[in-house]
């Protein structure tokens, strides 16, 4: 039992408390018994029914996504819609005032059960997040939601919770009428008991009206004409940002606009039909399975050491005040992390300080910060050209030139002077660890902890150990990811760690593809057909050329020849073409971006690849050097490799992931398909390796 | 006896009003100079007790600045803090406060200092102006609005008062500072010549100590462009001369005045912060304070003369250090204008004087050469509300350095008062 119902004088409670859980979420169970609750109360007479939860800061999370996960079949997912649908309509048409009482999450199916009460009241609770994120895997709102939501808040704030997926908090739910009623939450029973009383004194009308809205903001909502612009600038909107590639948000404009006038009935038949039409798509399936992952790797905790309970950063040093370190820095500021930005000038530091004061500049201007938050968070980094204010430190991250010997200095100086307890990690993208940690005083200390560019917005960090690293080092640095916010993957120490490594074969195929004939902006294009958000050699332009060779070469060295560089890399390398930072590299960024035709014009053969084939070669190489770390164990696992190219890539979360992609394609196929470049270029690039010929032998996949 | 320990100290460079720290508020600068002796001490900020700045000017969005210099320098929440003014004098008397409260055993560690942006002295509407606004606010229909409006005229907003002259007037005798340096200038007779001589040995003392001085000092970078460290102080001149001195007109009374802009003290913004402990807690600490209070003393004087303080406060000061003027080695003395340090080292020359108020024993000469020694306001600049932390640093800095065992320093102050501070190590 998950649903209790109880009364006192004349009001009657229903309590949402799943057994043995922190979260409520709307089984099919859960259905039933609500609505088994509802039949019994609908020949009641009541001065109103109060629906309420008892879990901390949760009302309910949402519709049980296993149970969605699970329908294969259009027929079955409609009619699960429709359950749902006709429970929330019970709710809706009961004779007496209904309130919901919301003092934690209430998303997904939670909101609509809230949606279909006749009043809301919320708390000041500020874990509370209310809206519809379904889109966000793959399908629309189902239980009322698109039909009920545009007619309590107005259109445009319907459409915009609906099609973003983003949930708001108790403020923004209280201006735009989505709640009646803010409360404490101290003293939240009396309250609710006044509010019941002083709607009991008004029957049957609504005594508490959503705002009105005047001026333009009415136009755009209520004026056929006003509304037809709203539609067209949200698809154009939604189109821009998918590219085509996720249909739920575009579906959601739809079935809005076809059900903003239309009966409850017939509404709600299609909101079903889409519900259930998009639920079973493989784009869908693969959303949810992301979001598990990305749940999992938000909330990780690395296995066997549960028993260690870090203290937090609190002061941070940070060494390098470049690019990077500026980064860094406004990042551990934003997050209230102390920080001593080093580096070997005043001019540096200088540099170091606009570039994070950029960031937050940035945030000004699209007020998501006020400007003394700003100044506080500033405060919070000082500059020095000494390691004063270092030895208290809780971690102190290196961000110095990619260069080992100047990191190995940098790392035998720095452990001398630290505290006992000061973590040292290096933000290396490609040198090894376990160098630095050998000339550590304390090598235990020693980890890698490295960000993606830009800092503030990629949510990746990968985490690097060396044999030497202490669980205790490992797990703070671990906790220490998340504080800052950022989805943290574990890697061994192995050349190039998890997504380079992964990214770099991508780039230099697309570099032999080019070779061979290609041109630059097509096979920029089958990469973003593809779904990823940037073609290879745009993506080469933004990191910059020598970072990209630099890198490839380390790989060379420590993976062997298929690393070695294509010739376009090796032919534009002493042109000083780097990209974006140079203004030239495989595009010339000017006010508009155009393809660098003395690039182009260097490529001398004219083999062109097909779509299919580069396609292919591109992303397989990939998948082949992702089973090579998985066999290596640089990595526990697929979920891994996954995670780490959603969000250090932003490989499309809607193939699920690299690996998962591969099993979409079969190991079979994959096999034939390497087997088949392999006896083209014969020089063991595309050889399948041994992780996968054991998964095809064994007839087993990646995920199995 | 326990005595009371300057620990650390750390000032930013001082900015002429409207140069480098134009955009820098009292608050940022202040935090700036706490947050890095909090770093330089590697401190467990948990440990201090209380902070007390002290500033003249505070601004209007940061009412009891102390305390947001205490939250913006990373100091807990739970700390409290407290601003404190004493005029010109508010950065000794930050440090002063915190000696008493160690003495009356109200904690043992006070982060403490002073800090001040002249640059960010606001102008002021006129009272009638302000009631012409008041009354457009408070109006209900259209046409009252209206009527408020059709009030205002150009010179309500064209002729501001300007606080930082409204700051600088003293409300009950009416002169200004300069004024009063005047009326010093007249009864000592001292000349403009003197002057301009005292004045351009305090740019030529600071051009020579430049890097002494860069020791008390952090870089700092000013936002929001963060372009280019400042690391010195941008008011000493380093090609000053007597001719370019004596082309300066009189700037408080024309025609037959004698004090310039060039010699009085610069209108500045900084801040110093000073951390200061009980021996024994500095001790416990493992601490290595760079001083030691003495003695201090505060002493009244009429507003009009308020130049003349330091005459009186520093043989109070002695007299309670129970020295001698000549067992002091160092002094440093604000020059708030060169007339007013000239009457004051006159005045302690002078034996009438001594047995006018009873300071006999306790004044005496003061050697030129051991007076400022890397120059003065002046040169340097007088942030109000910061040269008296600034000065103890300064001194301490220079005992430290040259080995010396006792300091004095001192300030006349806005109203009429002289403050004095014995240091010793």
């Amino acid at each position: 039992m998950s649903v209790f119902y109880k009364e006192e004088s004349g009001i009657g409670f229903i309590t949402f408390d799943q057994p043995d859980s922190k979260v409520n979420v709307l089984s099919a169970a859960t259905l039933v018994s609500f609505d088994k609750i509802l039949d019994d109360l609908k020949n009641k007479s009541l001065k109103a029914l109060v629906i309420q939860s008892a879990k901390k800061d949760i009302f309910i999370a949402g519709a049980d996504i296993k149970e969605i996960e699970t329908i294969t079949e259009e027929n079955d997912a409609k009619s699960k819609a429709q359950a749902g649908q006709q429970v929330m309509n019970k709710l809706e048409d009961l004779p007496f005032p209904t309130v919901a009482v919301i003092d934690g999450a209430a998303l997904g199916g939670g909101c609509e059960l809230a949606l279909a009460c006749r009043y809301r009241v919320m708390t000041f609770n500020d874990k509370i997040r209310m809206g519809l994120p379904e889109v966000n895997l793959g399908f629309v709102p189902g239980f009322g939601g698109t039909w009920r939501l545009p007619r309590l808040v107005g259109l445009q704030q319907g459409l915009k919770m609906i099609v973003s997926g983003a949930p708001i908090n108790p403020q923004a739910a209280f201006k735009c009428g989505l709640v009646d009623r803010l409360y404490p939450a101290v003293g939240l029973s009396e309250r609710v008991r006044e509010f019941v009383e002083q709607i009991a004194a008004e029957p049957g009308q609504r005594i508490f009206k959503p705002p009105v809205l005047k001026g333009l903001a009415g136009f755009l909502d209520q004026n056929p004409l006003g509304q037809s612009m709203v539609y067209k600038k949200t698809i154009e909107s939604v189109q821009k940002a998918t590219k085509g590639f996720y249909p739920a948000p575009l579906r959601a404009v739809d079935v809005i606009r076809k059900t903003k006038y239309l009966p409850r009935e017939q509404a709600l038949d299609i909101e079903s039909s889409a519900f259930a039409q998009l639920a079973i798509t493989p784009t869908s399936k693969n959303l949810v399975k992301v979001f598990y992952l990305a749940e999992k790797y938000k909330k990780l905790s690395v296995p066997g050491t549960e028993g260690i309970k870090p203290a937090g950063v609190v002061k941070a040093g940070v060494i390098g005040a470049g690019v990077m370190g500026g980064g860094i820095a406004q990042l551990l500021s934003n997050r209230g992390v102390w920080t001593r930005l080093k580096d070997i000038n005043q001019e540096a530091i200088a540099k170091g300080l606009a570039a994070a004061y950029d960031i937050y500049a940035q945030a000004v201007k699209r007020r998501k910060a006020k400007p003394y938050e700003v100044a506080a968070k500033m405060a919070m980094i000082t500059g020095t050209v000494d390691y004063t204010g270092f030895s208290d430190a809780d971690i102190v991250i290196e961000a110095v030139v990619e260069n080992l010997d100047i990191k190995k200095k940098v790392f035998t100086q720095t452990s001398q002077l630290v505290g006992p307890k000061t973590i040292l990690a290096s933000n290396t993208s490609s040198l090894p660890v376990t160098e630095m940690a050998r000339v550590s005083k304390d090598p235990t200390k020693v980890i890698g902890f490295h960000f993606f560019n830009p800092v503030h917005r990629m949510p990746l960090i990968e985490i690097i150990t060396t044999e030497f690293t202490s669980p205790q080092t490992l797990v703070a640095t671990v906790e220490f990811a998340k504080k800052l916010g950022k989805t943290p993957v574990v890697v061994k120490d192995a050349p190039g760690f998890l997504v380079n490594r992964i990214l770099l074969a991508y780039i230099n195929e697309a570099g032999r593809i080019l070779d061979e004939g290609g041109s630059i902006e097509q096979i920029d294009g089958f990469a973003t057909r593809f779904g990823l958000p940037m073609g290879p050699f745009t993506l080469s332009d933004e990191v910059g050329l020598d970072v990209g060779v630099k890198v490839l070469h380390v790989l060379e060295a420590g993976l062997g020849p298929r690393f070695k560089p294509s010739q376009i890399f090796d032919d534009i390398g002493p042109k000083k073409l780097l990209g974006k930072k140079s203004g030239k590299g495989f595009y010339i960024h000017g006010r508009q971006r155009v393809v660098n035709e003395e690039v182009q014009s260097l490529i001398k053969s004219r083999n062109r690849a097909s779509e299919q084939e580069a396609v292919e070669r591109m992303i397989y190489i990939m998948v082949n050097e992702a089973a090579m770390i998985l066999q290596e164990k640089v990595v526990d696992g697929p979920d891994a490799v996954d995670i780490g190219m959603i969000m250090g890539t932003g490989f499309p979360p809607f193939r699920g992931g690299l690996l998962r992609y591969a099993d979409t394609v079969g190991i079979d196929g994959l096999v034939d398909s390497l087997e088949k470049y392999e006896a083209r270029f014969q020089d063991g690039r595309f050889k399948p390796c041994s992780y996968i010929l054991e998964l095809k032998k064994n007839g087993k996949r990646f995920y199995s | 006896m326990d005595r009371i320990a300057i620990v650390a100290g750390i000032r930013t460079p001082f900015c002429k009003m409207g140069t480098s720290f134009n955009n820098l508020s009292a608050q940022e600068l202040g935090r700036i100079a706490a947050r890095e002796v909090i770093e330089r001490q590697e401190l467990d900020v948990k440990l201090i007790d209380e902070v007390i700045f002290g500033c003249v000017g505070q601004p209007a969005e940061a009412a009891n600045i102390a305390r947001v210099v205490a939250l913006l320098a990373g100091v807990p929440k739970t700390t409290p803090a407290v601003t404190v003014h004493r005029n010109c004098a508010s950065g000794i008397e930050a440090v002063v406060n915190a000696a008493i409260k160690i003495r009356a055993g109200e904690g043992s560690v006070f982060l403490t200092g002073g800090t001040e942006s002249m640059s960010n002295i606001p102008f002021f509407l006129s009272k009638q102006y302000q009631e012409i606004l008041t009354g457009i606010s408070r109006a209900k229909t259209l046409p009252e609005k209206l009527q408020g409006f059709a009030k205002i005229r150009p010179h309500h907003f064209l002729s501001p008062r300007i606080g930082l002259q409204l700051g600088l007037t003293d409300p009950v005798c009416g002169l200004n500072m300069g004024q009063t340096a005047e009326v010093l200038a007249k009864e000592f007779g001292i000349t403009r010549r003197q002057q301009d001589e005292f004045a351009l040995g305090s740019h030529q003392k600071a051009i020579a100590g430049r890097a002494v001085l860069r020791e008390e000092m952090v870089p700092v970078i000013p936002g929001p462009k963060y372009k280019e460290a400042v690391i010195d102080d941008n008011g000493p001149r380093e090609g000053q001369t007597m001719e370019a001195l004596a082309k300066l007109k009189p700037f408080f009374e024309r025609g037959t005045g004698t004090v310039t802009a060039g010699n009085s003290s610069q209108i500045t913004d900084g801040a110093c912060a000073l951390l200061v402990a009980s021996e024994l807690r500095a001790k416990v600490l493992g601490m290595k304070p760079l001083g030691y209070i003495r003695s201090f003393a505060f002493a009244g004087v009429e507003p009009n003369r308020m130049g003349i303080g330091p005459a009186h406060a520093i043989p109070m000061a002695l007299k309670k250090a129970g020295m001698k003027l000549s067992d002091v080695q160092a002094f440093e003395i604000n020059e708030a204008f060169a007339a007013q340090v000239l009457a004051c080292l006159r005045a302690l020359s002078s034996e009438k004087f001594a047995k006018d108020f009873g300071y006999e024993g306790h004044t005496g000469d003061i050697d030129p050469a051991k007076l400022n020694i890397n120059g003065g306001a002046i040169a340097l600049g007088h942030p109000v509300g910061t040269s008296g932390a600034r000065l103890i640093l300064t001194m301490l800095k220079h005992l430290n350095r040259n080995n010396l065992n006792c300091g004095v320093v001192s300030l006349c102050v806005g109203g009429g008062q002289g403050a004095a501070v014995v240091l010793e190590r």
